[in-house]
């Protein structure tokens, strides 16, 4: 490409307009396949059940109703009080699990990215090879781990299991800010008489703020979300988590379908709130930490 | 893997002699503390159960979690395997699924990073839309769909049914040949958000001025985009497809709600067939033996896995 040829400007413009329709029509379609099931998943919450099975299909329905979304949050009803008890099973487990996950991750990406120890790549590696193994591997030795530790039908058995499957990429994001803060800066520091970890508590940590918050926002989703080892770990309706809760109830209930949806809404609404406010943490994280080398 | 400390000792002779790994750990004894609740928290859920699995694999086990009673009976568990006609099914769903889902969540993914690139009105909100599929809980979005396909009142069959594509209302995760694609339909919505936030944080390092230089050059954008910005994102791609293939290989939530692994094992992938093994019908042994079987072909991934993230490391640590 060493020869400069202006001529040719006008026709790779026109080239280049080809490329952006073919990618406009392309992300209309793309938020027409993202979108429609999110929508749909709206328009059937505020339908009555009759409403909702309907041939031909109510596109809006005649009557929208919020009756679901009154059933589910109102504490006086059994419905409503379970959901409740559910939805708050769920913020505290991945509260407890995002606090405790943070902790354990800044000082670990820290060490993996600074210090020289022996074994420090093996650690490494083993820290993200975690990230490979299937739930499943573990349900029935941890099962009876957790029965050994008497944390069956506790919400300490799911922190402690979220908190390894959450720490490998926690750790890795982390690591990669780390390896960014250039080292003289804590140097500089320790010239002027700081200890080690004053160094890093007044020095490494505000830069690695982002990383810190993707982290978190990273824990807090996956606690939120997981099911499998809620599923095994709880059997007491009164300690559920929202995904477990919701199943067994509608697995009980297999025609609400207004139900269903307002419940799949309402569970998704803090996580999708929490990574929009906090998304350009998160992807800035992702550069930092995890493409820019 | 200790390569760098642990045999640093014995064959290069040129090196000036280096402290032996013992007192090298001891000096770097207080740098262990900070890596020791992660290490402390991992034995006690990896290495544990690895070693239990492992264990239980060649054992006959009666129902039930009374494992007290189980008897060895050596690689039976694997040769009962192997030699089932469901264990090569769910082998072949299973390498369907992590293909198919893979591939299209990565293309679409890197696509729409692409079309995002480019400043234009509405990106951030458009962007923030696509996002939303990966960040809602998996659960929710198998309902969702589940719904969506629902043989009586599924919105997509009564849309196909209207536009006269079909006379009947279509039976999609209810028939075995229609399952397992609109099961990876449902996998990829929820996945190629997360190959399209990579592919956005690579493309920033692309360096601006190499694709003005390109263009000066008279290079169109297609050749711009093969020569300067694909080569560039390689190492994202490398990583970001080998995180989906294992969320992908590792995948239940999904199968799992919307079908349970039926009709006849035509989604059955596994996962959810180990799971049924073990939860279903408790037999823990075959059910350890099918882990470690996984545990293997994992680990074989995990090889590749480790050496994409780990290539940028070496660069870095140089001499």
């Amino acid at each position: 490409m060493t020869s400069t040829s202006a001529t040719e400007a006008p026709r790779s413009r026109r080239r280049i307009d080809g490329w952006r329709w073919g990618g406009r029509i392309f992300l209309v379609f793309m938020l027409l396949y993202t979108a429609l099931p999110m929508v749909w998943m709206l328009l059937t919450s505020i339908k009555s059940g009759f409403a909702a099975m309907q041939f031909p299909p109510q596109w809006w329905p005649n009557e929208p109703t919020l009756a679901s979304y009154q059933k589910l949050l109102d504490p006086q009803n059994s419905v409503g009080q379970d959901f409740l008890r559910f939805f708050w099973n769920s913020l505290s487990v991945s509260v407890v699990t995002t606090i405790l996950a943070v902790a354990v991750a800044v000082p670990a990406a820290y060490a993996f990215s600074r210090f020289r120890f022996p074994g420090r790549k093996f650690l490494f590696f083993a820290v993200l090879l975690r990230n490979m193994f299937p739930a499943v591997i573990f349900l029935v030795p941890l099962f009876i781990l957790m029965r050994w530790l008497g944390l069956v039908n506790t919400h300490g058995s799911l922190i402690l299991t979220y908190l390894t499957f959450g720490l490998p990429l926690a750790i890795w994001l982390l690591k990669g800010f780390y390896d960014n803060i250039p080292y003289q800066l804590e140097q500089a520091a320790r010239i002027d008489g700081a200890t080690r970890f004053q160094a890093f508590l007044y020095i490494v940590m505000p830069l690695s703020v982002p990383g810190i918050i993707a982290t978190a926002i990273y824990s807090f989703i996956g606690a939120w979300n997981e099911y499998i080892y809620a599923a095994t770990f709880l059997t007491k309706n009164e300690q559920l988590t929202l995904p477990v809760g919701i199943q067994r109830f509608f697995s009980e209930n297999t025609t609400d379908f207004p139900g269903l949806m307002a419940a799949s809404f309402m569970m998704s609404v803090p996580v999708v709130v929490l990574f929009l406010l906090l998304q350009k943490y998160f992807v800035r994280a992702l550069t930092e930490g995890a493409v820019k080398h | 893997m200790t390569i760098h400390a642990g045999h640093a000792g014995a064959p290069r002779k040129a090196l000036p002699p280096r402290p032996s790994v013992l007192r090298q750990m001891w000096t770097s004894r207080a740098d262990y503390l900070y890596v020791l609740p992660a290490i402390v928290v991992m034995l006690i859920v990896i290495a544990y159960p690895v070693y239990y699995t492992i264990d239980l694999s060649f054992f006959k086990t009666p129902p039930g979690l009374q494992l007290k009673d189980k008897i060895f009976v050596g690689v039976e568990n694997y040769t009962a395997i192997l030699s089932s006609e469901v264990f090569w099914k769910v082998t072949l769903n299973t390498i369907i699924w992590t293909v198919a889902s893979t591939l299209i969540a990565f293309v679409l993914g890197y696509a729409a990073a692409l079309a995002l690139h480019r400043d234009f009105a509405g990106r951030a909100v458009l962007r923030a839309i696509l996002i939303i599929p990966w960040v809602i809980s998996a659960v929710a979005a198998s309902y969702i769909w589940k719904w969506m396909y629902h043989s009586d009142f599924g919105i997509i069959g009564q849309v196909l049914v209207q536009l006269g594509l079909t006379d009947r209302q279509p039976n999609f995760i209810d028939n075995v040949h229609t399952v397992l694609p609109s099961l990876i339909v449902v996998n990829i919505w929820r996945e190629f958000p997360f190959a399209m936030i990579m592919i956005m944080a690579g493309l920033q390092t692309v360096p601006e001025q190499l694709l003005r230089a390109a263009k000066v050059d008279g290079a169109s954008a297609w050749q711009r985009f093969w020569h300067v910005t694909f080569p560039h994102l390689s190492g994202v791609s490398t990583v970001t497809i080998l995180l989906l293939a294992v969320a992908n290989f590792n995948s239940f939530i999904v199968p799992w709600i919307t079908t349970g692994g039926g009709p006849s094992n035509a989604s059955h992938i596994w996962i959810t067939h180990i799971y049924e093994l073990a939860f279903g019908r408790q037999r823990w042994g075959v059910a350890a033996a099918y882990s470690v079987l996984l545990f293997i072909i994992v680990m074989s991934l995990g090889y590749f896995y480790v050496r994409a993230l780990s290539g940028n490391e070496k660069k870095e640590e140089g001499p």
